[in-house]
């Protein structure tokens, strides 16, 4: 027994002395009396060489982990750019990889924490749904602490309207009505290999059914009626964002039944759509990353993919914030015209729409940019 | 919708839905039948599809890589078995466990062979081929359901027929089943109910990872996260409801495939697709009743009321 319990002790000691090299890895450290306090403090300074003098620092907080070749993996790249930019002395910032499971969510709000309790970083960003109901409580508890939430509405009416928060939103309605546009265009064209032109049906696979992912649907309705009133929208809902066969499933059924051309906003069970047109010789639009680029072997089924730039619009927020120019406590909305989306313009997109329906489509993002085309939005502002 | 439903598509994507399910319920009613539980199917499953593409793609093909992974799915059904046998865990904690390291260890996995965290799109891997069956494919319908299906719902098919005489026509069945009976009486006459339930648990585990090399090789093409989707859990009721019975396991997957392929093919139609996706649970929940509820009477006439 008193074996037993000088293992437990010696192992308790080893655990507080590790606790502050596991902060680095996203394990926020179990607050064991003294020492767990003190660990954040020690933890940031440690491994990474400061920046000389005072320049601006970020953190960036993904509730997820690099390698996700989307959101985190742009957002990542943006402030990259800017440090090599500006160099590490006027900007430097570090990346906190969370983890994004449901055995993960339990530690976000108390790493949030920490690092606002460390005082070190002019601005905490970080994004997604998920993570407003931390963010909330971390500006109302830290209000002299500067964030930036992107992706997703934050109720600032809902919260005390606290004024350190900038919260960026991208028009994914902009961008689908785009593709909205493209899609039209395709399944009436003969030209293209595969395409039934008789029928008008154009197929849409969402993940949940929630006021982003139908914002998606909305621009992409009205980017197909706009070219052709009779296009006939065909929307199926996965009701996760995991479930890949069932996606797979619900496209084919789309597929088989006159659909020549969908747009997957599932995430990864949207990889079942991408499946399900190699499957059929058809066509589907990718999401969130260059998915052509990504997925080799089903590249000459995605003609573009739509993207959410989170690293430019984090780029182009911090550069207004050194010059003093970010207005704390609003949300922003870009679209085409501040660079937050657009749709993958390479050789490969050359090659596999017409040069018609690009022409079309250069004319209508003009249109957005100039303000004659008002895309509809599901998201109320 | 209708013309969908008579449509041979709509018969393929019944048996495509079907049988990852049925392998998962013959691997859980293999388990049951020994006396225990089998939450672990999940998390075997999600474990395979990802070892299913990378043995696929380390050997070359898809049939050592198909062998491997079963393998693999033997290791884990050991695994369970130590920790419940041996060490007297309880066997649906030690399950949830491995469910959860599946969760982040096939990730944290691909991330280490392929330097993705979503899918496994870098990985060159090979799926089991769909088999044509010669001059059977030329049956008009028929042909199309019964003939150009993949490799492994044939093999799901044949699994049932096997697990069945298996169960009820070897000494080793029939050990299975007085283990699970009354592990107590089985040992008075000699049998090793340690050794047996090893057995059936790496039965099991080798049965839940055929269902997983599925998902991701034939199926899909690729592993992505969390690709399994509550399928193992699904086959837990297939197989309870079917009373453990590789036969009755095998109708009531087929049952719930149908019900998944219908859902899918109504997103089709205006109605509310919240409506729609309650279908697979809500005939689970009536299959369910209908099973416990014919128990009951079974009971109340044996009882000679």
């Amino acid at each position: 027994m008193k074996k037993v319990l000088a293992l437990l002790l010696a192992m308790t000691m080893a655990f507080s002395l590790t606790a502050c090299g596991a902060k680095e890895e996203g394990n926020p450290a179990p607050a064991e009396g003294g020492e767990g306090t003190e660990a954040p403090a020690e933890a940031e300074g440690g491994d990474e060489a400061a920046p000389a003098g005072k320049g601006y620092k970020a953190a960036l907080l993904l509730n997820g982990n690099l390698g996700d070749k989307s959101f985190y993996d742009s957002a990542n790249a943006g402030l990259t750019r800017l440090k090599e930019e500006l160099g590490a002395d006027v900007f430097d910032f570090k990346v906190e990889q969370m983890g994004g499971t449901d055995q993960d969510q339990p530690k976000w709000e108390p790493t949030l924490l920490d690092y606002c309790d460390s005082g070190e970083y002019d601005v905490i960003i970080m994004g997604t749904w998920q993570m407003a109901d931390p963010l909330a409580k971390a500006a109302a508890e830290y209000p002299d602490q500067k964030f930036m939430f992107f992706d997703e509405q934050f109720d600032f009416a809902g919260n005390g309207d606290p004024q350190n928060i900038y919260n960026i939103l991208y028009k994914q309605n902009e961008v689908s009505y785009l593709i909205g546009a493209a899609a039209a265009m395709m399944t009436t064209d003969a030209s293209i290999e595969g395409i039934d032109p008789a029928t008008k049906k154009i197929g849409f696979l969402g993940g949940m059914d929630n006021a982003v992912i139908n914002d998606f649907l909305k621009g992409y309705e009205q980017g197909a009626h706009d070219i052709d009133p009779d296009i006939e929208v065909v929307t199926a809902w996965v009701g996760d964002f995991v479930n890949s066969a069932t996606g797979k499933e619900l496209a084919l059924a789309q597929y088989q039944n006159g659909v020549d051309v969908g747009y997957n906003v599932a995430g990864n069970a949207g990889l079942g759509q991408i499946e399900a047109a190699g499957d059929t010789g058809l066509y589907a639009f990718g999401v969130d990353s260059d998915q052509a680029a990504l997925l080799p072997d089903y590249a000459d089924r995605i003609p573009t993919s739509a993207l959410k730039n989170v690293g430019n619009s984090l780029y182009r927020a911090i550069k207004l914030d050194l010059e003093g120019q970010l207005t704390y406590g609003t949300t922003e909305v870009l679209g085409f015209a501040e660079g937050g989306v657009e749709i993958v313009k390479d050789a490969h997109y050359e090659e596999m729409l017409p040069e018609n329906i690009r022409t079309k489509l250069e004319e209508l993002e003009k249109d957005i940019i100039d303000g004659k085309i008002v895309v509809d939005t599901a998201i109320e502002r | 919708m209708l013309e969908s439903l008579l449509s041979p598509e709509f018969f393929n994507a019944i048996l495509r839905a079907t049988t990852p399910i049925l392998f998962a319920a013959l691997a859980s009613s293999v388990a049951s039948k020994a006396g225990i539980t089998n939450m672990a199917l999940e998390g075997i499953m999600l474990f395979s599809a990802l070892f299913g593409v990378i043995f696929s793609a380390m050997t070359g093909n898809f049939f050592t890589g198909l062998l491997l992974t079963m393998v693999i799915g033997g290791l884990i059904g050991w695994f369970l078995a130590f920790f419940v046998l041996n060490l007297k865990t309880d066997e649906i904690l030690a399950a949830v466990a491995i469910n959860l390291i599946a969760t982040g260890g096939t990730v944290l996995l691909m991330l280490a062979v392929s330097g993705d965290r979503g899918s496994s799109t870098s990985i060159a891997s090979f799926s089991a081929p769909r088999i044509v069956i010669p001059l059977i494919d030329k049956i008009p319908f028929l042909g199309e359901i019964i003939s150009g299906q993949n490799l492994m719902t044939y093999l799901a098919i044949l699994a049932v027929i096997i697990m069945h005489l298996f169960m009820y026509k070897t000494p080793l069945g029939l050990k299975i089943r007085a283990v699970g009976e009354n592990k107590n009486a089985a040992e008075s006459v000699g049998i090793s109910s340690r050794k047996i339930q090893y057995i059936a648990l790496i039965l099991s585990g080798v049965l839940a990872s055929m269902g997983g090399f599925f998902m991701s090789g034939g199926y899909m093409n690729m592993f992505t996260k969390d690709m399994s989707a509550g399928r193992g859990y699904i086959a837990l009721a297939a197989s309870a409801m079917g009373g453990n019975t590789p036969i009755g396991a095998s109708l009531v997957s087929l049952l719930f495939g149908a019900a998944q392929a219908l859902a899918n093919m109504m997103q089709l139609t205006d109605i509310p697709h919240e409506l729609i996706q309650m279908i697979p649970y809500l005939t689970t929940l009536i299959g369910l009743g209908v099973y416990s509820y014919s128990n009951m009477k079974r009971r109340q006439k044996l009882a000679g009321k």
